[in-house]
C-alpha cells in the first residue's frame, strides 16, 4: 500500500510527444482510473510508473520517495495487461509464483500464496493447465491472480477488460470494485472506457495528447467538466453542445445558436457575454408546455434502449438528444417543446469551463 | 456456344491428362536423380573392392556379399574416428556460441533502444554476401603470418563469422513476433534482462533456435574450404577435410571414400529426417549460402 | 535528470555489450579480410612472404592487375566463369520450377519427396563430388560402364577430365565443352533445391481463389499455368537468378572438388586459389579476388539497372 506522486511527467518518442507535464497524486489504497482515447498517453504513463519506459523529464514517488533510480523489479509493482501475457510455457500455477520464485520466495511459501490467491479468484481447478487451455475470462484471471498473488504495493491495470465480451466485462467489473475493497491496495487503471471509469474510479484522470485534462470524483467530472473534451469524452448519450452568443436582452440573458435562441435564466451566467459553447446533458432536457418561452423541437429518431428512450431532435440547424422515460411515446415528425435548467448548462469560452456554478476540487 | 463448350471440356480433360502424365514421368525422373547418387554411394561403400572393379555395372547390392571392412579401415587406419570427434566439436562449439551470441545480440538489436540500432539490423545481411573466396586468402595470410592457422579454434571463429548473421537475422526477426508484454510482464515479476532473455524468451523461441542450431551444424559440419586451407596436421581434421585426404591419397579404393562419404553424409541425413520442418525453416530464412 | 539519462545510457550500454561478441567476430572474419585484401591486392606478396615484416612494407603496385589480366588465359577464364554461373544458375532454378511444380498440390507421400529433394542441398558437399566423381568415372564408373554394356557407347567418356567432346547429330558436328557442361549439370543437381523451396512456398502462397476464378472464366489447366502461376512466379524466379548468380560465381568448392580446375573448367575462384598455391603469388591471388568483386559489382548494377525490378 502506497501513495503514488508524479511531478511534471514528459516523455517523447522522437518527435512525438507522448507525454507532458503530468501531475498526479493517488492517496493509499485509493482506485485511480486514467481515462483517455487511444493514443493518449495513459498507458505510456502507466509504462512510466512502472519502470518499463524511462521518463524524459520529471519524477515518480512511491510514498514520498523518488522510484525513478529503480528497476521495475525493485519498484514492487504488479501489473495487468490487456493481452494478459500470460506466460505460455508455464501452467496457471507457474505463472501465478514466477513473480515470487524471482524474489526467492521458498516454495512452501510460494505454494500457500498461490492457493490463496486463487481461492480468492475461483481458479483453484485451473491450477494445472497451460494459458492456452484457459478460456477468455479464465486467462483474465489467472493475470489478475497473477499481480495479486505478491501483494504489492501498487497494482497498475492496463485495459485488462478490454478482451473480454460485454456480458462478463460488466461481471468482472463488479468483482474488481469488490475486491479492491476487500485487498484495500492502490490501484491505477488503464481505460479508454468511460463506463468503466465512472464505475470503478474512486478518482478519475481524463487525459488527451498526452496531458491531463482534468482529474476528480467521477460524479465532479461528470458534472462539472473542465473543457468540450471532458464534457464530450464523458457521458453517454454524448453532451449537446453548441456554439453561439450570449447577449443581454431587457437584461435577461440570451444564448443564440444556429436557428435557435435560449434564454439563460439564471442570474450566475448574467455577467457573460459574447462567443461561447454551452453544453447540455441528455438528461437535463425536459418537456415542457408550449409558451413563449421555450424552444421547440422536431424529433427525428427514437433510440429505445430498453430502460428509457433517447429522442433524437432537431433544434434550429442542431441537434438533440434528450432522455425520456420508456413509456413515453412520441413520433418521428411531432413538435416537441423542452425546458432547460440553467442551472445545469455548462458554459464554455474557448473551450474552456466558465467558472461559474459551485466550484468543486479540481 | 454447346459445341465450343464441348471442345473446351475435351480440352481440359485431354490437359489433366497430359499433366497426370507428365506429373508421374516428372516425380520418376526427380526421385532417380535425387536418389542414385546417394543409393550408389551406400551400395558401393558395402562392396569389396573387387565387386567394383570387376563388376561395376551391377545396379544391385547383393545381401550376402555386404561387407563393412571399408567402414572398419576408415575409421581405424585413416583416422577417421579422430575426423569425426573433431567435426563434433567443431559443430557443437560453433552451434553453442552462435546460439548464445545471436540470442543476445538479437535481442538486444530488437528490443533495446541504442544509436545505430536500424543501421545494425540492415547491415547483417550485407555482411552475408561476402564470398567464402574473398575472405579465404586474406585470412590464410594473417593467421599464417601469426601462426594461428593451424588450429580448430580458429576454424570454429571462422564458422562463426559465417553462421552468425544469418543466425542473427532468424532469431531478430522471430524475436519480433513475440509480444513485447510478456517481457514487460516478466520485468515486473522482477526478472532482470537477462532473466527475461533466459526464463521467458528462450523458452518460447523454441522453434527459432532449433532452427538456427540445425543450419549452423550443417554449415559448420559441411564446411570444406576454410578447413581445407587452414588445417595442415591431420590429427586437426574435420572430417570433411579427412574425406578429401583420403580422396587424394588412395587412388583405387573407390569403396573406401565412399565409406567415408556415407559417415559425413549421415548425421546430416539423420537430423534431416527428424527435422526437416526447423532446418528448411532455418535454410528459407537464411538463404543458407551455397 | 541525470538518473534518468543514465537509465537510457544503461540500456544502450547493455545494448552494446550484448552485440560486441557479434560485430568482434564479424569485424575480424569478414570485414577485416575485406580490407586487408585491399592491401594485399596492391603488394608483391608470396606464399614465402608470410613469416617476414615484408607484408607491412608500403610498396604498393600494380603489378598483380597487369599480372592478371596480361595472363593470356583470362579471357577464357572469365568466359568459363561466365557460363558456368549462367548455366548453373539457370539450370538449377528451371530443375527447382520443375520439381515444384510436381510437388505442388496435395497427394500422398508429398513430404517425403519434398524432403527427399532437397538432400542434394543438405548433404557436404565432399561426399557428393567424390559420390558423382565415381559415377562420371571413365573406367570404375556406373554410367559409362552401362552405357558401354548396352552398346550405347562405344568407349567411355571422360565427363570429368576431357576439354571437348566432339558430337555429330544428324550429320552436324558439334563440340561441347564436356567437362564445364558436366560440372554446371552437377550444381543444377546440387543447387535445385534451393529454387526449389523458394517456389514451392510461392506456389502455396497464390491463392486457390485465383484458380477458382479463372476456371470460372473458362481457363483450362495449361492456360491457368501461364496466365496464373507463371506471372505470380515471375518475381521470386528473377530474385533467385540474383542470388544463385551471385553465388555460382563465387562458387569455389564444387568445381575444385570435380576437376581441380582441369579441363577447361577453370573459374575465377578457381583462379584465386592457383594463383595463390599453385604461383604462391599471393598478390596476384588477391587482385583475381578484386576482379572477381568487380565483375559481380558489375552484374549487380546491372540487375537493378536494366533487368527485372523486384519488389521488397
Amino acid at each position: 500500500m502506497a501513495s503514488l506522486t508524479l511531478k511534471g511527467i514528459g516523455k517523447r518518442f522522437g518527435r512525438v510527444t507522448a507525454l507532458s507535464g503530468v501531475d498526479l497524486h493517488v492517496k493509499d489504497g485509493e482506485f485511480c482510473v486514467l481515462l483517455g482515447p487511444s493514443g493518449c498517453g495513459k498507458s505510456t504513463l502507466l509504462n512510466v510508473i512502472a519502470g518499463l519506459e524511462s521518463q524524459d523529464e520529471g519524477s515518480v514517488r512511491l510514498d514520498g520517495h523518488s522510484i525513478d533510480r529503480l528497476t521495475p523489479r525493485d519498484r514492487d509493482m504488479a501489473m495487468v495487461f490487456q493481452s494478459y501475457a500470460l506466460y505460455p510455457h508455464m501452467t496457471v500455477a507457474k505463472n501465478l509464483g514466477f513473480g515470487l520464485r524471482m524474489r526467492g520466495v521458498p516454495k512452501a511459501t510460494i505454494r500457500k500464496k498461490v492457493l490463496t490467491t486463487a481461492g480468492l479468484l475461483g481458479i483453484d481447478d485451473l491450477l494445472n493447465r497451460k494459458p492456452r487451455e484457459l478460456s477468455g475470462g479464465q486467462r483474465q484471471r489467472v493475470a489478475m491472480g497473477r499481480a495479486l498473488v505478491r501483494r504489492p504495493k501498487l497494482f497498475l491495470l492496463d485495459e485488462p477488460l478490454s478482451n473480454l465480451d460485454a456480458r462478463l466485462r460488466a461481471n468482472v467489473r463488479l468483482e474488481l470494485k469488490q475486491l479492491h475493497k476487500k485487498i484495500e491496495t492502490t490501484i491505477v487503471y488503464v481505460t479508454h472506457d468511460q463506463v468503466e471509469a465512472m464505475t470503478l474510479g474512486e478518482r478519475v484522470v481524463v487525459m488527451r495528447d498526452g496531458q491531463v485534462r482534468q482529474t476528480g470524483r467521477p460524479e465532479t467530472i461528470y458534472s462539472f467538466p473542465v473543457d468540450t473534451f471532458v464534457a464530450t469524452f464523458i457521458g453517454s448519450p454524448e453532451m449537446n453542445l453548441y456554439k453561439g452568443v450570449i447577449f443581454k436582452e431587457r437584461k435577461r440573458s440570451v444564448f443564440q445558436g444556429r436557428g435557435f435562441f435560449l434564454e439563460l435564466g439564471n442570474p450566475r451566467i448574467d455577467r457573460m457575454e459574447g462567443e461561447v459553447e454551452i453544453g447540455v446533458r441528455a438528461e437535463d432536457v425536459k418537456i415542457g408546455k408550449e409558451n413563449s418561452t421555450s424552444p421547440s423541437v422536431e424529433v427525428e429518431m427514437i433510440s429505445d434502449v430498453g430502460s428509457e428512450k433517447y429522442i433524437h431532435a432537431r433544434l434550429g440547424q442542431e441537434h438533440l438528444t434528450l432522455r425520456v422515460p420508456k413509456d413515453a411515446s412520441f413520433r418521428t415528425g411531432e413538435i416537441i417543446y423542452i425546458t432547460i435548467d440553467s442551472a445545469r448548462l455548462h458554459i464554455f469560452e474557448k473551450g474552456r469551463r466558465l467558472v461559474t456554478t459551485n466550484v468543486e476540487e479540481v | 456456344m454447346k459445341i465450343e463448350y464441348s471442345i473446351k471440356l475435351r480440352r481440359e480433360r485431354l490437359e489433366n491428362c497430359i499433366i497426370r502424365f507428365l506429373r508421374i514421368t516428372g516425380i520418376l525422373f526427380f526421385i532417380i536423380m535425387v536418389a542414385f547418387p546417394f543409393y550408389w554411394m551406400i551400395v558401393s561403400s558395402l562392396r569389396p573392392l573387387e565387386e567394383i572393379v570387376m563388376n561395376p555395372a551391377n545396379l544391385g547390392l547383393d545381401i550376402g556379399k555386404i561387407d563393412f571392412k571399408a567402414y572398419y579401415d576408415v575409421l581405424f587406419d585413416h583416422g577417421f574416428l579422430r575426423y569425426i570427434s573433431n567435426s563434433i566439436y567443431v559443430s557443437a562449439i560453433t552451434v553453442a556460441l552462435s546460439l548464445v551470441l545471436a540470442t543476445v545480440g538479437g535481442y538486444a538489436v530488437t528490443r533495446l533502444r541504442f544509436r545505430g540500432r536500424a543501421f545494425m539490423s540492415y547491415s547483417i545481411l550485407i555482411i552475408y554476401m561476402f564470398p567464402a573466396i574473398v575472405l579465404v586468402i586474406p585470412l590464410y595470410v594473417i593467421f599464417s603470418y601469426m601462426g594461428l592457422r593451424d588450429s580448430i579454434h580458429v576454424l570454429i571463429l571462422v564458422y562463426l563469422a559465417q553462421t552468425l548473421p544469418v543466425a542473427l537475422y532468424m532469431l531478430m526477426s522471430y524475436f519480433k513476433t513475440l509480444p513485447v508484454e510478456m517481457e514487460h510482464a516478466g520485468l515486473m515479476d522482477g526478472c532482470t534482462r537477462f532473466g527475461v532473455i533466459w526464463r521467458i524468451i528462450i523458452p518460447l523461441s523454441a522453434p527459432a533456435l532449433a532452427s538456427v542450431a540445425l543450419y549452423t551444424f550443417m554449415i559448420a559440419w559441411n564446411e570444406f574450404l576454410f578447413a581445407f586451407m587452414f588445417l595442415d596436421t591431420p590429427d586437426k581434421f574435420t572430417i570433411s577435410r579427412g574425406v578429401v585426404q583420403l580422396a587424394g591419397s588412395v587412388h583405387l579404393s573407390k569403396q573406401l571414400v565412399m565409406a567415408a562419404s556415407v559417415m559425413v553424409t549421415i548425421p546430416i541425413l539423420i537430423l534431416f529426417l527428424f527435422f526437416e520442418r526447423h532446418l528448411v525453416r532455418g535454410m528459407t530464412a537464411g538463404a543458407m549460402k551455397g | 535528470m541525470s538518473s534518468l539519462k543514465r537509465m537510457h545510457y544503461r540500456e544502450g550500454r547493455l545494448a552494446f555489450w550484448m552485440l560486441t561478441p557479434t560485430f568482434a567476430v564479424v569485424l575480424a572474419f569478414v570485414l577485416f579480410p575485406v580490407i586487408w585484401n585491399l592491401w594485399l591486392c596492391l603488394k608483391p606478396v608470396s606464399l614465402a612472404d608470410l613469416r617476414g615484416d615484408a607484408l607491412f612494407h608500403f610498396n604498393l603496385t600494380l603489378d598483380n592487375f597487369w599480372r592478371v589480366f596480361s595472363d593470356p588465359d583470362f579471357g577464357t577464364v572469365l568466359l568459363t566463369s561466365l557460363t558456368y554461373t549462367i548455366g548453373g544458375s539457370l539450370l538449377s532454378i528451371l530443375l527447382g520450377l520443375a520439381a515444384a511444380l510436381l510437388v505442388c498440390g496435395k497427394f500422398r507421400g508429398r513430404a517425403f519427396l519434398r524432403g527427399l529433394f532437397i538432400s542434394p542441398y543438405i548433404a557436404p558437399v565432399v561426399a557428393v563430388t567424390f559420390t558423382w566423381s565415381f559415377i562420371l568415372d571413365p573406367q570404375l564408373g556406373v554410367l559409362n560402364r552401362l552405357a558401354l554394356d548396352s552398346g550405347l557407347l562405344t568407349r567411355p567418356i571422360p565427363f570429368l577430365s576431357q576439354r571437348w567432346l566432339d558430337l555429330e547429330v544428324l550429320g552436324v558436328g558439334f563440340r561441347i565443352p564436356l567437362a564445364l557442361t558436366s560440372v554446371i549439370l552437377f550444381e543444377g543437381w546440387r543447387y535445385f533445391p534451393f529454387a526449389f523451396l523458394f517456389i514451392l512456398a510461392r506456389l502455396q502462397g497464390i491463392p486457390n481463389e485465383l484458380y477458382h476464378a479463372a476456371s470460372v472464366d473458362g481457363a483450362t489447366p495449361f492456360q491457368r499455368f501461364f496466365h496464373i502461376t507463371v506471372p505470380q512466379l515471375a518475381t521470386v524466379l528473377s530474385t533467385l537468378f540474383l542470388f544463385r548468380f551471385i553465388w555460382t560465381f563465387n562458387k569455389f568448392d564444387d568445381v575444385f572438388l570435380l576437376t581441380r580446375g582441369q579441363a577447361g573448367t577453370k573459374t575465377l575462384p578457381l583462379n584465386v586459389y592457383d594463383y595463390a598455391f599453385g604461383e604462391f603469388n599471393i598478390g596476384a591471388s588477391s587482385a583475381t579476388a578484386m576482379v572477381l568483386f568487380g565483375v559481380l559489382a558489375i552484374f549487380i548494377f546491372v540487375y537493378f539497372r536494366w533487368g527485372v525490378r523486384i519488389e521488397n
